[in-house]
């Protein structure tokens, strides 16, 4: 059977510590707008972490929320996109081809999530900070779209890996830069056809919601929800 | 004379081809001509180095990704392409004990600091005025000799050499130490901001270690936590974060419980189960308040205290002035919430008590840390599961450094070399460390960037980045056993740079007073060789055990500037990407959403809804904040997370010189603090400054928010920022 991959993110363990969007940018070659581009909202994080504040001082609460692509199975950019450079792949992924792309921009207009950037500019990397550039993500150019891509180049290369080998892929074999850096281990990925990967044990978690589901986009991201303490019964 | 080799020739004719080719030809591009390259690697496959993050103490040991690529390198004073090995992206390492194959944002960025384009590529030497940023390149030969000269010259008066750092541990700084005492001159000193001087002082006289504590969080039921940014800046953030995961996990269907007290809502806070806002300075009041709940109830009996409770004035009469009542006055926490919390306290342990960050640095600091600690051994946390306890350690460094604090109170020396420090930066303004470092008649950095402080150097020679050279890492806390690591260099050097200690050594062997004895290691590498006398095992700290010294007496804080010209409290915190403003010249931590606010390459000042209202002040407003000891511009951030009488401000942001991108960015909340001091350690007590506040002008668009900006704004459209 197919791959079909999936994330599910634990709200409980998520500290807003951000190693997940530096680990984003690391892996993916996402460029660095600077302070006057990032003034025009044009700073790109394909991994960004919301904070919803609730009550008032002193009756504060803070949750937060990393939020990327959501991979839908029913995705609103997909659908709007002439050239088909947006579109859903055998195994599930919301993939972005940068060749099609012509820069129409409405898939990032149609995306419930606001997790899709367009490249206003050529990307620059002040020499030698290219040296930094992840050799196996292509760099994108001007007038195209990008976004989360799960780490497709780190699927590949796991089941490359793995049929090398001459076995199974396994769970876990498979981690995008984000899952691997999060120091609390509250973001999960995996296959979720597969019904014993953690991820897919996960999605189907009391605690699970994923967002905007009432827009019937059917993401592939579960969220499991924060829980309260309780007081444990002492007898 | 070195056999002559085929490789090794053919890379002194590419070098001596070089040469010729400038003399001889006007264009640029052929003047570069490529090194041979000496790595082997498979071009396209990628292999795994060890290296050590040097970004803060916590001493995470990281796996480099290095493939081959061309660079761009600069070579025995000339520019060169070569195909190297080069590092590519950091990650933790899984087989390390503190990051345990994780890795922060910081340092994931600190592969930045090795590709930075400001980053020196040689030695320089002053030609300027001093402060005036202005160098010229030098050769290592004219560079070690202007600094084996002046050693030389201070050789009649050892005392006269100072060697400023960071407080850290490991052989690096041993090697610094054994130098200057074979010299014959003073400890290093050492500085850094918000470096718990006064943690380790009360454990010393808590505990008997003179030491960070090390905290099991895994095996914790109960974390009540006073000040600390454990999972965002303090101490050992990473591995306190792998742990709060492994935590979150809930065990026999009791979730664990998290518990954070603070003035101003950190990180750790939002991800706290129960927040308590408390007012700055009265957190180890609240502490001690629980204290006397457990005591009255009978939970714990007070000689349970051990010799932690006794260094606590009235402990052992159960601390009758610390009633929940009481306690609600002085701090703002409700008399029936003390009752609740320290129920919960005493009973669903293993519990734990931190404190760190901001309620030391006030000048009750040491009281407050002494309750805190009195606390844990009360309900018997300390050396067991889910405790405290403290790693094993070899003999420390720290304890034998001096304060900057207290060299800046005399004659300046003639001879100071700097290491990884930045006091014009990061300390208070009124410290006049500018001033003091003036009359300094030579400094010599080893700084691998223009910063505030190295930017009054006479001679600068430059360090190897870390995954350029041989590093290591003996972190004082962060897991149950003790850890040393060490690793070789990831990459070859990029350019003209040299290992410090090594320089060190090498100007050693060059001094015409030979050091005595001589340092018994050619090079850093051979001194990391050298075999580490194992750590005494983490010796139980000894319980119910009475120290000499008077036992402190509860004080409430004392702040400088009146309450009625200046009514907010003010605290600096670290930032989350920032850290102390060390790292303000890596872009991708600059780009770095800040996790309360989302602002980006910005400075702000936090305050609390209600102070906004009251003051007329909408978000992004321009204010400025001013001390009785000097004042700064910077937008707010309004926010429900900071009480009505507080403002507060993230370090990092305001330098003048550090590069393109933090140079003449937003402002520096250090420069306007008052010198005040914890009184027994001497540590800057930097949350004690009074500030008031006035509206300067609307928005001016300084303030860059990712939130809410995700689509593309037109320039008429630009709102707050």
């Amino acid at each position: 059977m197919a791959h079909r991959w999936g994330m599910v993110v634990d709200l409980d363990k998520c500290t807003g510590c951000e190693a997940c969007v530096t680990a984003c940018h690391a892996e993916n070659n996402i460029p660095t707008a600077g302070a006057v581009e990032a003034g025009r909202g044009r700073a790109m994080h394909w991994l960004r972490v919301e904070r919803y504040w609730e009550g008032d001082f002193p009756d504060v609460k803070v949750k937060f929320k990393p939020v990327m692509c959501q991979h839908c199975d029913n995705a609103p950019c997909e659908a709007v996109c002439p050239t088909y450079a947006s579109h859903q792949t055998d195994e599930g992924l919301n993939a972005q081809v940068y060749n099609r792309c012509i820069g129409t921009r409405y898939c990032a207009n149609a995306c419930s999530y606001n997790v899709r950037f367009f490249n206003f500019f050529n990307p620059q990397w002040e020499k030698p900070l290219h040296l930094q550039l992840n050799p196996d993500v292509s760099v994108r150019e001007v007038g195209v779209m990008e976004k989360c891509t799960f780490c497709v180049q780190r699927i590949k290369s796991g089941k490359t890996a793995a049929k090398a080998d001459g076995r199974e892929l396994q769970d876990g074999d498979i981690q995008p830069a984000c899952v691997q850096s999060c120091p609390a281990g509250a973001i999960i990925f995996g296959d979720l056809n597969d019904p014993e990967s953690r991820a897919a044990r996960l999605t189907h978690s009391p605690r699970g919601t994923k967002l905007l589901e009432d827009e019937g986009t059917e993401p592939k991201v579960t969220y499991l929800q924060r829980q309260s303490w309780n007081e444990p019964d002492t007898q | 004379m070195t056999p002559m080799d085929r490789r090794r020739f053919f890379k002194i004719t590419a070098i001596t081809g070089t040469t010729a080719a400038l003399a001889s030809c006007g264009n640029p591009e052929n003047q570069i001509v490529r090194f041979i390259p000496d790595d082997e690697l498979t071009p396209g496959v990628a292999v795994w180095k060890p290296s050590v993050c040097p970004l803060c103490a916590a001493g995470c040991g990281v796996t480099a990704r290095v493939m081959d690529g061309d660079a761009e390198v600069f070579r025995n004073g000339q520019p060169g392409v070569t195909r190297m090995g080069l590092v590519r992206k950091l990650e933790g390492d899984p087989a390390h004990p503190i990051s345990q194959g994780r890795l922060c944002a910081r340092g994931q960025a600190a592969v930045q600091v090795t590709y930075h384009p400001d980053r020196l590529v040689a030695p320089q030497r002053r030609s300027g005025d001093r402060g005036s940023s202005q160098f010229t390149e030098i050769s290592w030969d004219e560079a070690l000799n202007l600094l084996v000269e002046r050693l030389d010259a201070t050789a009649a008066a050892p005392a006269q050499l100072a060697f400023l750092s960071r407080p850290r541990r490991g052989r690096r700084h041993e090697l610094v130490a054994e130098f200057l005492r074979r010299f014959g001159a003073p400890a290093p000193v050492s500085f850094e901001i918000f470096d718990d001087a006064v943690l380790r002082r009360a454990n010393e006289l808590s505990f008997g270690r003179h030491q960070l504590p090390t905290f099991d969080l895994t095996r914790t039921n109960y974390l009540l936590n006073f000040g600390a940014d454990l999972l965002g800046t303090w101490n050992s953030p990473l591995a306190h974060s792998v742990a709060y995961g492994a935590m979150r996990h809930g065990r026999g269907g009791s979730k664990p419980k998290v518990v954070q007290v603070e003035p101003r809502m950190s990180q750790t806070g939002a991800s706290a189960d129960e927040w308590l806002a408390v007012r700055p300075g009265t957190e180890g009041a609240l502490a001690l308040g629980l204290a006397h709940v457990v005591m009255k109830a009978g939970l714990r009996p007070a000689d349970g205290g051990g010799r932690a409770g006794v260094q606590v004035e009235g402990w052992s009469a159960g601390l009758p002035a610390f009633t929940p009542e009481a306690v609600e006055k002085e701090t703002g926490v409700s008399a029936a919430r003390i009752e609740r919390l320290a129920r919960e306290f005493a009973s669903y342990g293993p519990a734990v008590a931190v404190i760190g960050g901001a309620p030391l640095a006030q000048t009750n600091g040491l009281a407050q840390a002494l309750a805190v600690n009195a606390l844990n051994a009360l309900v018997g946390s300390v050396g067991v599961e889910g405790g405290v306890s403290f790693m094993p350690q070899g003999p420390s460094p720290v304890a034998t450094v001096r304060t900057l604090r207290d060299v800046l109170a005399a004659a300046p020396p003639q001879v100071l070399l700097l290491d990884d420090a930045n006091p014009v930066f990061a300390a208070p303004a009124a410290w006049k460390v500018r001033d003091w470092l003036r009359q300094v008649p030579f400094i010599a950095s080893f700084g691998s960037f223009i910063d505030e402080t190295s930017a009054l150097a006479d001679l600068i020679l430059p360090d190897h980045s870390f995954l350029e050279s041989w590093v290591e890492s003996a972190p004082e806390s962060g897991a149950a056993t003790a850890v040393v690591t060490v690793a070789g260099p990831a990459m070859r050097p990029l350019y003209d740079t040299r290992s410090m200690p090594d320089v060190l050594l090498d100007a050693g062997r060059r001094l015409k007073t030979p050091l005595a004895p001589a340092l018994p290691w050619q090079t850093f590498e051979e001194m990391l060789q050298a075999p580490v006398a194992e750590p005494p095992p983490g010796a139980a700290p000894p319980a119910r055990s009475a120290d000499a010294s008077a036992p402190t007496a509860w004080q409430a804080p004392q702040l400088d500037g009146s309450a009625g010209e200046y009514p907010f409290q003010f605290m600096p915190y670290p930032s989350q990407a920032l850290f102390d403003g060390s790292l303000a010249h890596l872009p991708w931590l600059q780009e770095l959403p800040d996790p309360l606010t989302t602002a980006m390459w910005s400075s702000w000042v936090e305050l609390n809804v209600k102070t906004a209202e009251t003051l007329g002040i909408a978000d992004g407003d321009v204010v400025e904040v001013a001390s009785a000891h000097g004042s700064l511009r910077a937008p707010v951030v309004i926010s429900p997370g900071i009480g009505p009488d507080a403002a507060a401000m993230p370090v990092g942001q305001g330098h003048e010189t550090f590069t393109r991108y933090a140079s003449g960015r937003g402002a520096n909340p250090l420069a306007i603090l008052a010198p005040v001091a914890e009184p027994s350690t001497g540590q800057l007590a930097w949350a004690a400054t009074r500030v008031k506040i006035t509206k300067i002008s609307g928005a001016d668009g300084s303030l860059i928010l990712f939130a809410g900006a995700t689509r593309e704004r037109p320039e008429h459209a630009r709102g707050r920022g």
